[in-house]
């Protein structure tokens, strides 16, 4: 068989390598995951060797990130009032959309001729790059030098659910692996008393496609994204029961060691030897996560810098909508922000936050261009800026790849629901703005460029699979190689059909 | 290529027949000759060229390089102009081989670089198997399963059953045997946990320990198939192949009530309903001729599809996706066929063309359900117990309303009118299923080619048909979905009853004689026993399909009676134990973890059926995308059901079910794989499900144990879990860990309090409350211990 075939047969068999041999360390159980890892034809470790399924594995090309921070503005931020200044679509503001734009187009919510809409924000250059920002960012002037613009992103989705998993997933369809658990796949993680693939949620709401986002897909479930929480246990099920303090936790630990050893002995099942090292791991777990999940041990200066506050309940959280309730200076997303950078300086591999509330439609209260989107933009700039310069004062900034965007973009039309509340636009798929920093990436650019109006690309168009392609790509995975033989197929980040590259001059 | 040659459809049988000889031959010369030396090309030469070569030279045309096609006896024995990719018996004068080794890098094959180059071994295999005269054999799985005469065993006396003949051999030949029996304790609680899903009652041990009948073992057995836990359990199995949730998935992820389905998939395996019956009722009951209600709550099995509620999303575009979910799902969980990948171009390894796709496709086309908010069509059905509520509730409405009719009106009565009717619509809603209904004849759909797999890029009209490579329908099928279910009951279908037994023998030994139960295609797994999944699917078969009666044959074979320990030697031998010489011991299913932690603490609540429940979950998981659902923990004995009963929401499933790999159940998952890991430690140590179990045990340890000496206690816990008794160093060591938290929880009296009662509640009278508590440690260690997680 070729180590190909042989490792499939493996896996299949649903057995571990450690079946063979039968040693102490902590391994994936049921999986070979040795032999899965052994798929790209390098094999990149030597398959007899026992598994943890998040101890660091080498990357299959040179790696420019060892972490990445994902952030994502879940429901899509408007680039045009971000971003992508279009002082031609001001001049039309209030006109009739030209008909060759409608035509042959879907969109989730126009009807009929909508109206152009002109940013109402002013927009000026900054840095030594002269990119250009909408007014409405206060501190990320500051550091957008460390950042490449990516003016052209397309998408093939224009609905939230099916957008976030085709960026996430790889496929608009449910089943797909996520990119957080196809990096710990890949790569293991640095600190195996942390899971390798973290998630962390804002504004409220878990994003529309559900935990899917982060999930593991047709991967082993433990590559899927562990979500923490900034209520109750950090992770779930982390806290010993009341009345059973750390030492008695050790104090039972040892007595079902014991016991878990003298069935290993009876009976020689490797797994019950796994299973042993999985409760050691389970109590380091539980010592390790809650020091690094407390942003309060930061030094009131690192706090102020994000504008983070340990313990923050935000009161949108109680609103039955908590898009009418959202206020700038909800600090959620910048604890979060904090929080990411702890645990990538923890050896964590990636680290997903989710901020909802960016569906700015303006079709009711708590989602348009003129009232929300300020508010939005004022919980994460602080945190952002805050976050690239606290990882660049750290060293941490070179190996840890920033990615920030939504999972599309939004319409140069103003949105004309009968009810219009305020401004707003409705979802693009055509061309939006993402922005990447860190990691390999080189700032200071802006790659591609829009039409007079922002509709379509008229340089340089990009696609959502060149950003998996390059998140991999700086990871150090192969996006073309790194792949899972599922449902006869042999599944990408990127899709089968192959699709993606890392775009001209944005790795330095 | 007998079963793709298209001309060859509507002669199934003479195709069976030649099929048959040809596989008897070659099973004959596979036992005269030496393994060692005859080539077996289907199980070793065709997995390399579908490996290597069948993405270019394989069924998918659009693919196809140079017109040369592989995957076919014409396409790898043709003529290509004075010369052939394949000559029988002349290695040297066979194009591929003369291409793999080249070392001309515009000539070799594949091409691709040095990582795509075939291993020499494969390359030996490829000339031997050409040198031996190059025969030629179709993909196994796609030959109709042959009954093989039983094999001749040196140990005839080990095999209790047909099964163990056909594992002896292949153990013996490598120098192996079957472990002896395992002993009555871990055999009760073993096949307990395989038919039932939980362990045995304390009641149910005794008896079975007490009956030295010959034949206990085989009464055992019959009693669980005939206990109601046997329909959840296996219910459980088929739920994720349903893709069944309480909830519609995307963005809302509103509520549906779908419990009525699987109310019925519970009863259905209870009642024995046999597979074909049960598969038809599925995919066509409403079809059936004067229809019952069950058969028509049946159809809600493709009713399991996501429905997108998100705000300005296409209709149409998320009831295709439904459609070809049914399609590929249909596939996958009756044939063990990867079809999906066919909704986009032609399988590159299966011969599966995306023509064959959208004529399945078409069977599935003219349902009425349209990804409407409302899920039309819906039907209600309610329980027998609904339906006298709802009887008594229109009873009393209209004796109410006629009441109204002979006196003045009167503002109580409306008010009394609404709220029965408004009682009697939320009965009705409760109960109300989606299901299956046809279209109108003229309102039928044409079905089109969605060209890449796009909705909006219709290619060629296609009408509804079965792939054209496999065996076609028998004459006189109807032309809509009953036209599916007969074909994959044709006798001449290869694949239905294999997989069928292939997945309930991989529920039992962990893994399947084809390990890749999701694929029977040329990319699997070829089977590790052919000639027992053979034997199997037609003793399946000979059963009218009895699910009962395929655990039965399963469950009474010494392979699935032996012990699992494994010695030295074996596990030297065969490490994976593909060669079952051991029962493979494998951690417990989400679902069966809690079951069996809360029937040995005593909590398990019996009652079946009914809409879905919300145990215990932490605060806050709950945050879905415009839905406001609230996670209320069910009062009583609900918090207390079987873990197939809890609410599943789609974009937010529950924590400890996932976390012991349970599916999010968004799309058919055919297998579970199962990991190890700490986060699973840390919910059965600490959820508060677990935490509650631990101290409903201690109580119970401390009501069922006469004397007050804390062994005794300890030896009931471990007796109540393991079902075996407890060794002296377990009880040794469980009672130094209770001296220790004893003395520490003596001298910390809170402590003591929250161990012992939070949540279960207050320390019943006469029991010291630090006593419990230390008490309540034992026993989460108890319901930790890898035995009590592991199927032994």
């Amino acid at each position: 068989m070729t180590p190909f075939e042989e490792l499939h047969a493996e896996t299949v068999l649903n057995k571990t390598r450690r079946h063979f041999f039968g040693q102490i360390g902590v391994s994936l159980g049921s999986i070979a995951l040795a032999d899965l890892l052994a798929r790209d034809g390098l094999g990149r470790l030597n398959a007899a060797e026992p598994v943890n399924p998040f101890a660091p594995r080498p990357p299959m090309i040179p790696a420019k990130a060892k972490h990445v921070i994902y952030l994502h503005m879940a429901g899509s931020p408007s680039q045009l009032d971000l971003f992508d200044d279009k002082p031609e679509l001001r001049k039309f503001d209030g006109k009739e959309c030209p008909k060759e734009l409608l035509e042959g187009k879907r969109f989730a919510f126009i009807k009929g001729v909508p109206k152009m809409l002109g940013s109402p924000y002013k927009f000026e250059k900054h840095g030594q790059s002269g990119t250009e920002l909408s007014q409405l960012w206060k501190y990320l002037p500051g550091v957008i030098d460390k950042f490449a613009v990516l003016k052209t992103v397309k998408t093939d989705q224009f609905n939230h659910a099916p957008a976030q998993l085709y960026l996430h997933t790889g496929t608009n369809l449910f089943g797909g692996a996520s990119m957080g658990a196809w990096a710990t796949y890949g790569l293991g993680s640095e600190n195996t008393d942390l899971p390798g693939f973290i998630v962390l949620t804002s504004g409220g709401k878990t994003p529309d496609a559900g935990k899917s986002v982060w999930g593991s897909g047709f991967l082993p479930s433990v590559f899927q994204g562990v979500q923490c929480r900034s209520e109750g246990d950090p992770v779930l099920f982390l806290a010993n029961p009341k009345g059973m303090d750390q030492a008695g936790r050790r104090r039972t630990l040892d007595t079902l060691k014991a016991l878990n050893d003298r069935q290993a002995t009876e009976l020689g099942d490797p797994e019950t030897v796994t299973r042993i090292a999985q409760y050691e791991l389970a109590y380091r777990m539980q010592l390790t996560a809650p020091e690094v999940m407390d942003i309060s041990r930061e030094p009131k200066e690192i706090l102020e810098m994000y504008g983070a506050v340990p313990g923050f309940v935000p009161d949108s959280d109680a609103a039955a909508d908590p898009r009418t309730a959202y206020k700038a200076t909800d600090a959620t997303f910048a604890n979060n922000c904090l929080l990411a950078r702890r645990l990538v300086e923890s050896g964590v591999r990636f680290v997903q936050l989710f901020d909802w509330g960016w569906d700015h439609h303006g079709a009711s209260p708590g989602e348009d261009i003129v009232n929300t989107l300020p508010i939005k933009v004022g919980q994460i700039d602080k945190a952002i800026t805050a976050l690239v310069n606290d990882l660049d004062q750290r060293g941490l900034l070179d190996e840890t790849l920033i990615v920030w965007g939504g999972e599309f973009g939004r319409t140069p039309m103003a949105q004309n629901s009968p009810n219009q509340f305020a401004p707003g636009r409705d979802h693009h798929p055509y061309a939006f703005t993402m922005m990447m920093a860190g990691g390999g990436i080189k700032g200071g650019q802006t790659i591609g460029k829009t039409d007079d109006i922002g509709y379509y690309p008229v340089e340089r168009p990009l696609d959502v699979r060149d950003v998996q392609a390059t998140i991999l790509t700086l990871l150090g995975l192969d996006p073309y190689r790194l792949i899972y033989p599922y449902q006869g197929l042999e599944q990408r980040l990127i899709g089968v059909e192959g699709k993606g590259k890392v775009p001209d001059g944005l790795i330095g | 290529m007998i079963p793709f040659n298209h001309n060859d459809r509507n002669s199934g049988f003479a195709t069976i027949f030649r099929f048959a000889s040809t596989l008897s031959a070659s099973l004959a010369l596979s036992v005269s000759a030496s393994a060692e030396e005859s080539v077996d090309f289907a199980r070793e030469v065709r997995p390399i060229l579908a490996r290597h070569c069948f993405a270019c030279h394989g069924p998918d045309q659009a693919q196809r390089k140079a017109e040369l096609r592989l995957d076919t006896k014409e396409g790898a024995f043709g003529d290509l102009g004075g010369y052939a990719p394949v000559v029988a018996g002349k290695v040297d004068d066979s194009e591929i081989i003369a291409r793999i080794v080249s070392e001309d890098a515009d000539e070799v094959m594949p091409p691709g670089g040095p990582e795509k180059r075939l291993k020499p071994e494969e390359v030996a295999t490829l000339k031997r198997w050409i040198a031996q005269g190059a025969p030629w054999k179709n993909h196994w799985a796609f030959e109709p399963p042959v009954k093989a005469a039983l094999p001749t065993v040196k140990s005839p006396e080990k095999a209790k059953s047909p099964i163990d003949r056909f594992v002896l051999a292949r153990l013996e030949s490598a120098g192996l045997t079957l472990n002896p029996e395992a002993d009555k304790a871990t055999l009760i609680r073993r096949v307990s946990l395989d038919l039932t899903g939980l362990p045995p009652t304390p009641e149910q041990v005794a008896e079975f320990m007490s009956d030295t009948a010959p034949d206990a073992y085989e009464r055992l057995v019959e009693r669980l198939l005939a206990s109601p836990g046997y329909g959840e359990r296996w219910a459980r199995m088929w739920l994720d192949l349903a893709r069944f949730a309480d909830t519609k998935g995307y963005e809302k992820d509103r509520s549906r009530p779908m419990w009525r389905y699987r109310d019925w998939v519970i009863a259905a395996f209870n009642r024995d309903l046999t597979y074909d019956r049960f598969t038809l009722e599925q995919l066509a009951g409403d079809l059936l001729p004067e229809s019952t209600p069950e058969q028509r709550l049946a159809t809600a099995f493709h009713r399991n599809t996501l429905t997108n509620e998100e705000g300005g999303t296409d209709d149409e575009e998320f009831r295709s996706i439904a459609v070809k979910d049914r399609v590929d799902t249909t596939a996958q969980v009756w044939m063990g066929l990867t079809f999906g990948c066919a909704k986009c171009h032609s399988h590159k390894y299966d011969p599966i063309s995306t023509t064959d796709y959208y004529r399945f496709y078409a069977y599935f086309n003219q349902t009425a359900d349209a990804d409407r908010g409302d899920e039309f069509p819906t039907e209600t059905f309610p329980t027998p117990e609904q339906s006298a509520e709802l009887k008594r509730l229109y009873d009393e409405i209209a004796s109410v309303e006629s009441g109204l009719a002979s006196g003045p009106p009167r503002r109580e009565t409306f008010d009394k009118i609404k709220t029965l009717r408004d009682r009697y619509n939320a009965i009705e809603a409760a109960c109300r299923t989606p299901v299956f209904k046809e279209l109108a004849a003229d309102k039928r759909r044409m079905t089109k080619i969605h060209k890449r797999g796009n909705f909006l890029d219709p290619g060629d009209t296609v009408t509804a048909g079965t792939p054209e490579s496999f065996p076609g329908l028998a004459a006189g099928q109807p032309d809509d979905r009953r036209a599916v279910a007969a074909w994959l009951f044709d006798p001449s279908n290869p694949l239905t009853s294999r997989v069928a037994v292939n997945r309930h023998w991989a529920a039992f030994f962990g893994t399947g004689l084809v390990a890749t139960q999701e694929d029977f295609g040329s990319q699997g797994e070829p089977p590790s026993h052919p000639e027992l999944l053979d034997h199997l699917a037609i003793s399946f078969r000979e059963a009218n399909y009895s699910l009962k009666a395929l655990c039965r044959m399963i469950v009474t074979s010494a392979t699935y009676r032996q012990s699992s320990k494994a010695s030295a030697d074996l596990l030297a031998k065969d490490p994976a134990n593909r060669l079952l010489g051991r029962f493979p011991r494998a951690r417990l299913e989400a679902e069966m973890i809690r079951d069996a932690s809360l029937r040995v603490a005593g909590l398990l609540s019996p009652r079946m059926f009914g809409p879905s429940v919300m145990p215990y979950q932490p605060e806050g998981i709950w945050r879905s995308t415009y839905n406001t659902d609230k996670w209320i923990t069910s009062p009583g004995e609900d918090k207390h059901r079987r873990g197939l009963y809890t609410f599943i929401k789609r974009t937010s499933p529950y924590p400890a079910m996932i976390t012991l790999d349970a599916p999010s159940r968004e799309f058919c998952t055919i297998r579970r794989i199962t990991t190890n890991t700490p986060l699973q430690a840390l919910v059965t140590l600490n959820d508060t499900v677990y935490v509650e179990a631990a101290q409903a045990l201690a109580r119970r340890m401390i009501r069922e144990t006469d004397a007050t000496d804390v062994k005794a206690r300890i030896a009931r816990g471990l007796k109540l879990a393991l079902v075996r008794e407890p060794k002296p160093d377990e009880l040794e060591a469980l009672a130094a860990l209770y001296a220790d938290r004893l003395a520490a929880y003596r001298s910390d009296a809170t402590a003591a309090n929250a161990m012992a009662t939070e949540p279960l509640g207050p320390v019943p009278a006469g029991i010291d409350t630090a006593e419990l508590a230390a008490l309540t440690n034992v026993a989460n260690v108890i319901l930790n211990l890898d035995e009590f997680l592991t199927k032994p």
